[in-house]
């Protein structure tokens, strides 16, 4: 599903260079529950949104699905995000003037995916969110807004969510909430790389990779 | 979710964002709209005081002796009076004039001591001239006394003088005015003609032309040339540096205009686009969330077109509003003369509504394309 070849990453600073990634080699096979984990700094971040088509790597090659993401151009990359792939970020990334239905319907505003009302209703029901429907995001607890994130990443049904800390601002009880959302999308034959540095995701992991200084040990 | 709406939604959200940028754009409208309204008036006010000055051509009989005329301040030649109305029907000819002057002057032994005995006749104003022009209203039968005659006879208003064996009442002691007017009388042509035995002539005409205007061409040498071919009785002489003060003034006005306009609009298109660009990098996290979920950069930057196309057209017909009222409102006690050229200028709500729209999008557009050429994850970083 996820294929990383020979992949670095080096960010250019006053300070010197900052190889993020260091020749990575990676492969996560369709329904797939991976966690990375591995101190701050390490390149847990940047290989997430190098795999998400987010980040340009400085060299290698990534493909999702069997598309080599940076063969696209921006426009076709886009497309290509909206459709295969959703994101939960640890700072939630909430439109702020936007209540939690549009927030959900947003990934479905993109010109290249149609947006679904009744399915945009349901995940926000399922996700135990029915009677905040309407509210903006400051109305809403931490556990909540993450809650609003994965139901955004969900509407397009994609194939593959990309987790950055997803529960890094959140008690265990939420915490424990998110990962069951994330697990029931694996259950339904859906691909998930989480990277984090705690240990509670662990438990729903096919697989833990352990990263250090850009690159993987798997455990 | 269309584009306008989340445009919408966007400003009620960061309402004062909002009103602050529109506030950049009012104010920019309104100055621009409120200086144009004036603009002319402002013009007009102006060419009065700097007519207001005095005279700038002096038409004398041909044969004055100039040596003479500088040494007393008048000529000591005549011309017949109507050489006036002859000169007045060349307006538009080879001359165009405000107003004309006829007068007549002698210097008479008042107490042992001389005075210039000065008879004006009514002004004749140029037909385009709708007013009559500011100064002497002389009634037959009395005269204005120069400050230093007055001094020195002990004269005030209400009493009589007596002028080569006529009595006159003193209408006027004027003000010292620090020029030999200040030994002059002042009386109406026809009342010092009578006296001087000169009926029906005059030595002067005074005239406020607007040869000023093309002052850097010469135009006395024209004038001269068409005079002599005219009123071969005549010569005519140009007070140069009150010409030259006045073109002066007015070219100064001219470049005052063009500097403060464009001045104007590029501190209000700095405030604007300085605005623009911390609206876009207050929503640089926004723009890369809308990039990772897919958002083409084109739509992305539809967003803020939209929102400074709201922006601009508000803020158009608001500051038209706000300028033309302030116009309307301040201008009257700006330019007292000429407080009717001051009226709304429809024209400048169809120029406002089109250009202030124009600009708040092409301020934002610079910054949200710089924005959106980054990758996703820069753009999420952003904080």
């Amino acid at each position: 599903m996820v294929r990383f070849e020979n992949v670095s990453k080096v960010y250019r600073t006053r300070a010197g260079e900052v190889r993020s990634l260091d020749g990575l080699n990676l492969e996560v096979k369709p329904c797939e529950f991976i966690v990375v984990r591995g101190p701050s700094g390490c390149g847990k971040t940047t290989l997430l949104l190098t795999a998400g088509g987010m980040l340009h790597p400085t060299s290698g090659e990534i493909s999702v699905g069997g598309q080599a993401l940076y063969s696209l151009n921006r426009r076709e990359r886009a497309v290509f995000r909206a459709r295969e792939i959703g994101f939960v970020f640890q700072m939630f990334h909430l439109v702020p003037y936007l209540n939690v239905i549009e927030n959900v319907l947003l990934a479905g505003s993109s010109a290249c995916v149609r947006p679904n009302s009744k399915r945009a209703h349901d995940l926000v029901a399922r996700l135990g969110l029915a009677s905040r429907a309407f509210h903006k995001p400051a109305a809403l607890s931490t556990g909540e807004r993450q809650r609003v994130a994965i139901a955004r990443a969900l509407l397009n049904q994609p194939k593959l969510i990309l987790a950055d800390e997803p529960t890094g601002n959140l008690d265990p009880e939420n915490a424990a909430e998110v990962f069951r959302h994330l697990e029931d999308f694996h259950r339904a034959g859906g691909t998930v790389i989480v990277v984090t540095h705690g240990t509670m995701a662990e438990e729903y992991a096919d697989r833990v990779l352990q990263m250090r200084a850009g690159s993987l040990n798997g455990s | 979710m269309t584009v306008i709406a989340i445009v919408l939604k966007e400003l009620a959200h960061r309402k004062w964002s909002f009103l602050l940028s529109l506030l950049a754009v009012v104010t920019a409208v309104a100055l621009f709209v409120a200086y144009f309204t004036t603009a002319e008036a402002s013009q007009r006010e102006t060419a009065r005081v700097t007519r207001d000055l005095g005279f700038n051509l002096r038409i004398l009989p041909k044969n004055t002796d100039m040596d003479q005329f500088w040494a007393d301040g008048f000529s000591d030649q005549t011309m017949p009076e109507d050489t006036v109305g002859r000169f007045a029907k060349y307006e538009n000819v080879f001359l165009v004039y405000n107003h004309l002057v006829a007068s007549l002057e002698r210097k008479i032994l008042l107490q042992g001591k001389a005075v210039i005995v000065s008879g004006l006749a009514p002004a004749v104003v140029a037909p385009a001239q709708k007013r009559q022009p500011m100064g002497f209203a002389i009634r037959a039968g009395t005269v204005l006394v120069g400050f230093q005659v007055a001094q020195r006879l002990g004269l005030a208003k209400g009493g009589q003088i007596e002028l080569a064996g006529e009595k006159f009442a003193v209408e006027q002691c004027l003000a010292e005015s620090g020029t030999e007017d200040d030994i002059r009388v002042f009386g109406l042509l026809s009342d010092v003609q009578r006296i001087l035995k000169l009926e029906g002539l005059i030595n002067e005409i005074k005239a406020i032309d607007c040869l000023c205007l093309t002052a850097d061409q010469d135009p006395l040498k024209i004038l001269r040339a068409e005079l002599a071919k005219a009123l071969p009785e005549t010569k005519v002489i140009q007070l140069r540096a009150i010409a030259d003060a006045r073109a002066k003034q007015r070219r100064a006005l001219e470049r005052y205009a063009a500097f403060f306009s464009p001045f104007v609009l590029v501190v209000c298109a700095a405030w604007i686009g300085v605005l623009a660009m911390l609206n876009v990098r207050e929503r640089k996290i926004e723009i890369g969330l809308l990039r990772a979920l897919g958002y083409s950069s084109n739509r992305i930057a539809w967003l803020f077109l939209a929102k400074s196309a709201v922006l601009g057209g508000v803020g158009a017909v608001l500051g038209y509003a706000i300028g033309s009222a302030l116009a309307l409102n301040f201008g009257p006690e700006i330019f007292k003369v000429t407080a009717q050229a001051i009226k709304p200028d429809f024209g400048l709500l169809a120029w406002a509504s089109v250009a202030a729209p124009a600009f708040a999008a092409l301020a934002t557009f610079i910054p949200a394309m710089l924005a959106v050429a980054q990758d996703p994850a820069e753009s999420l970083r952003g904080e």
